[in-house]
């Protein structure tokens, strides 16, 4: 019985582990054709340089072949991805194509790959050998799945901004991919060698390329057992053509591409979405407290960020310009301002997203510009974003997970082996990021994925995000924007008792009530410079930031109040609920009299 | 929608196993009735067998080589209608399309021989036969080549047969032939590279110009899809050959010999294998007059065999044949004779016959397998004139 479909059982094991070669890419987001290359490469050195099969034996010729092989995929993937790993999309799909394209030309002027005619190469490979490589790699490709790595490798493909500033070195994550996707191409070139007893360099040409890919993707590239599906799926088509009696001709390959259309059409993610998806809820997230693997915060009042004369211009439009500020550990500061006066812009050079064009800045010890994004975060620098950057297709609590990863213990490696401490340091991460949802009042959603949460619970998974990595400074870009007044209240509770716990807050927000209310200091921009700075209370008395948010006194006679909320972003929540500082009440007309940046009090460089 | 899905899914799987079922159990049911019935009496034209002799072919209908096996299928297909209107024996043919992949050739071979095949026709490329005939020789099958012209083929083992003429056999003819008609002595040598026909056609080439003791000034490599030979035809021309000798197949042909006579190349273009199709003249036209190309059938024999195939091929398609549909054909004919030898469609005694085939009048000439289960007729050098190929003498 098993002998009659030993070949076409033969094909499906060999065609998944090539798709793997694509899915190690596709799930950190990577979409390389380069595969046909290695997997050429590593096919030919392994038939030409692994000892006959007469001397050693089948099996050792085989393995050596196939270490030879892995080697050189593996290298060739680390060659070719130190200069493209910039790359993205399609950029990276040609460059890669480029590559394959230039090993099958190199290989077919070779000597000693026998050029067009190809390489003999003796037939060793079993069915059975090939599903157990093929085990292997599936069981590693499983094991990753659940592990740091491969949650910081989906982070990535999801949204690389976002996976930077949760401390994920993506450079390294992308080229470890890279190599993994190289290693297995390689696997597969050799098992495939070692099967069809000839090889040529035309077997591993851009249609093969093409065909890996589609079979990852047919088979879903999000789930482990993905490629199997999808080899499963490519290599019985024909065979179902043949058994229900379809002519042989054109109308097959007519009728396989329809089929391949419908799959996709009608399941994006591909087959394996069919299968359902497990969310891990921590067994025991009641007994938590201890196990917080903690960092040390600066102690209240030191320094936490130092900025001096910071600028930022973009083709001669000054975004930010000469900004000093000094934020000390423990203070909640409100950044406001109106719309296009730098607030973002000097949040995104604070957590290293952007760089400066002049000025220095410091924070917590990184030195501001030279520092990658996940060095910052490293530091313990973690932020939400203006506009969600949410791991789109990942569950809520998995979310939470990848904040957590500069505080949770690599685990992949642990996880091959099954060791117990793997799955302990597991736990002490799933509890850690359901901590952080039951915080923000979303543990109810956990399951739930990113995209399907209403807009304010997304802006509150960020925040759980962001808190999971244990943070000594915590940004907020307009956290409460879409939230209605309740929410804004609970909010503003919420970093209220962050603030109690000892972290730093730098926030952004429109709801200068809220701002008001929760910042212990307020720090106003306007056309890229800091206007004003100090208590909430002078802030809202300040004349400046009234001209700033009202305009002139003569343009405008009848100014709402700043505190009570009237003058801010109409994106803003309702002020209802937020009670009213003392010096609520400015006259506007006043404004027009004052000097305007003499009341800001500034930090000297 | 979802609910919809996993029915869709689970009906298709269920279908799938269904399938494949039925398949092994029609495989199985067609080897045991067959070897009941395999073995017939009488011999020769009287030779009736009862059972339906099943013969499996695997061509590369679609893919890169899609144009010869078409060509080859209808071959195939003609000469199993003439064979069907005789008495004595009948051929379950099946003709399978491996999609120039070698994955689908090998999975084809194994398929037919688990499936009772008492011999298997293709496939159509050589490097597939390489990686597919051993499953055949492993399991006794034996295996008829009709388009595999590369060198070893028929070593791996003694279950291989073909009947198409290698290169070796046939271009060491055409360039005496030519050497002595134009006398040669430097030459410019073109082929494309990365395909295994022109390659080992060129290497035959080489070979039969040193033999010959002709010059080759310049080798000159291309592409197999490459469509503009200009610059490669003026690199060519600086070195004032006698002669332009290419490998190559048809596609890169007919732009080539174009080419060289717009630039005003007007020395003989000497041509292997692949040049030997009608499309040459049809695509090429005034250019292809003078072309001289070496092949394994003579499409203007005038041998009865040959002259009943154009017209009955001409017949039925409407079209002028190629020499593999000439070799797909006679293939079918061999086989056919090789049963009736011995009046049996076992695999083994089909193997003896074929082996034993000698001097059978065929399309293709005068035909015999010789010890190395290689075929072995006369080759013809062919020029054009007139828009047609004549023998070149």
């Amino acid at each position: 019985m098993l002998d009659q479909y030993a070949t076409t059982l033969t094909f499906i094991a060999l065609g998944a582990i090539f798709a793997y070669s694509f899915y190690a890419v596709l799930i950190a987001g990577q979409l390389s054709l380069g595969q046909a290359g290695f997997a050429s490469l590593a096919a030919f050195s392994g038939a030409y340089l692994a000892p006959d099969r007469a001397d050693v034996g089948d099996v050792p010729a085989l393995l050596i072949a196939v270490a030879i092989g892995m080697s050189v995929g593996a290298l060739a993937a680390v060659m070719l991805g130190l200069p493209t790993m910039h790359l993205r999309g399609v950029f990276l799909a040609i460059a890669t194509l480029g590559f394959a394209e230039a090993v099958r030309v190199v290989l077919l002027n070779q000597e000693w790959t026998g050029g067009a005619q190809g390489l003999g190469v003796s037939r060793i490979l079993t069915v059975g050998m090939a599903w157990f490589a093929l085990a292997l790699v599936a069981y590693w490709f499983w094991r990753m799945g659940r592990s740091r790595y491969g949650r910081a490798l989906e982070a990535i493909r999801e949204d690389e901004l976002a996976a930077r500033a949760m401390g994920i070195d993506v450079g390294r994550h992308r080229l470890a991919a890279f190599v993994t996707a190289g290693a297995v191409a390689g696997l597969y070139g050799v098992l495939y060698a070692y099967y069809v007893r000839l090889i040529a360099p035309d077997d591993f040409d851009f249609v093969a390329a093409v065909e890996g890919l589609v079979t990852a993707v047919v088979g879903g590239s999000t789930m482990f057992l993905g490629p199997l599906l999808g080899s499963g799926f490519q290599t019985i088509v024909p065979e179902v053509q043949r058994a229900v009696g379809v002519e042989a001709g054109w109308i097959r390959p007519f009728l396989a591409s329809l089929l391949l259309l419908v799959v996709i059409l009608f399941l994006p993610g591909g087959l394996a979405s069919l299968l359902p998806r497990r969310t891990r809820m921590p067994s025991d997230a009641g007994d938590a407290a201890d196990d917080r693997t903690g960092r040390s915060h600066p102690a209240a009042g030191d320094t936490v960020v130092a900025l001096a004369g910071l600028g930022k211009e973009y083709g001669g439009v000054h975004a930010v310009r000469g900004v000093d500020l000094e934020i000390r550990a423990g203070e909640v500061v409100g950044l406001i301002g109106p719309n296009g006066a730098g607030k973002t812009t000097l949040v995104n050079m604070i957590s290293g997203l952007v760089p400066p064009s002049s000025g220095t800045a410091t924070v917590l010890g990184a030195e501001i510009g030279r520092t990658p994004v996940h060095r910052i975060a490293a530091a313990g620098v973690s932020r939400t974003f203006q506009h969600s950057k949410l791991f789109n297709r990942l569950s809520a609590l998995e979310n939470v997970l990848v904040g957590a990863h500069l505080v949770s213990r690599p685990t992949f490696l642990r996880r091959l082996l099954w060791l117990p401490s793997a799955r302990r340091d597991e736990q002490a991460a799933l509890r850690q990021a359901a901590r952080c949802l039951e915080r923000v009042g979303l543990a109810d959603l956990a399951a739930s994925r990113a995209e399907a949460l209403s807009y304010g619970d997304q802006r509150r998974l960020e925040i759980a995000r962001a808190l999971a990595s244990d943070p000594s400074l915590l940004i907020l870009d307009e956290p409460a924007a879409g939230m209605n007044h309740v929410e804004a209240g609970r909010l503003s509770e919420l970093i209220t008792s962050l603030a109690r716990d000892g972290l730093t807050i730098l926030f952004i927000e429109h709801n200068v009530g809220m701002v008001l209310q929760t910042c212990t200091r307020v720090v106003v921009l306007n056309f890229g410079e800091v206007i004003a700075s100090g208590a909430p209370g002078e802030i809202a008395a300040d004349p400046a930031v009234i001209e700033a948010y009202l305009g002139s006194a003569e343009d405008d006679a009848d100014g709402g109040s700043l505190a009570a909320g009237t003058a801010a972003d109409p994106t803003a929540g309702s002020p209802d609920g937020v009670p009213p500082p003392a010096a609520v009440n400015v006259d506007p007309a006043a404004a027009g009299t004052l000097e305007t940046p003499d009341t800001t009090r500034r930090n000297a460089p | 929608m979802r609910t919809k899905l996993y029915t869709v899914a689970a009906a298709s799987a269920a279908a799938l196993v269904l399938a494949s079922c039925s398949s092994g159990d029609s495989g199985g049911g067609d080897s045991t009735a067959a070897s009941g019935g395999l073995t017939g009496e009488g011999s020769g034209d009287s030779c009736t067998i009862e059972g339906e002799v099943p013969v499996g072919a695997v061509l590369s209908l679609t893919g890169a080589a899609a144009s010869y096996g078409e060509s080859q299928q209808r071959g195939l297909e003609l000469a199993a209608a003439e064979l069907a209107e005789q008495d004595g024996v009948t051929y379950d043919l099946t003709i399978e399309d491996d999609q120039t992949d070698p994955r689908q050739a090998i999975t084809l071979f194994d398929e037919f021989v688990n499936d009772g095949a008492s011999l298997v026709i293709g496939p159509t490329l050589s490097n597939a036969a390489v990686q597919a005939d051993p499953i055949a020789q492993e399991a006794g099958v034996p295996v008829l080549g009709i388009s595999n012209t590369a060198a070893g083929v028929t070593e791996i083992g003694d279950y291989i047969f073909r009947d198409s003429l290698t290169e070796q056999a046939v271009i060491p003819q055409t360039i005496e032939a030519a050497t002595e008609q134009f006398g040669l002595e430097n030459v410019v040598v073109m082929y494309s590279n990365d395909d295994a026909f022109t390659e080992s056609g060129y290497e035959a080439f080489a070979a039969a110009l040193e033999e010959q003791g002709v010059e080759i000034s310049e080798t000159i490599t291309f592409s197999k899809s490459d469509t503009d030979f200009r610059a490669l035809l003026t690199q060519a021309q600086e070195s004032d050959p006698d002669a332009i000798v290419v490998s190559a197949l048809i596609e890169a042909a007919v732009p080539l010999v174009t080419q060289a006579r717009e630039l005003g190349i007007d020395v003989p273009i000497i041509g292997g294998n692949g040049f030997n199709n009608p499309r040459l003249m049809a695509d090429a036209g005034e250019a292809a007059e003078g072309v001289v190309v070496g092949a394994a059938w003579n499409s203007s024999s005038d041998n009865p065999e040959n002259q009943a195939f154009l017209e009955a091929y001409e017949a039925e398609y409407g079209a002028q044949p190629d020499q593999f549909a000439a070799q797909a054909y006679t293939g079918l004919k061999l086989v056919d004779q090789a049963v009736r030898a011995n009046c049996s469609a076992e695999r083994d005694s089909i193997q003896e016959a074929l082996g034993q085939i000698e001097n059978v009048p065929t399309v293709l000439g005068e035909f015999s397998i010789d010890e190395n289960r290689d075929a072995d007729h006369p080759a013809v050098v062919q020029v054009v004139e007139n828009g047609s190929f004549a023998v070149l003498e």
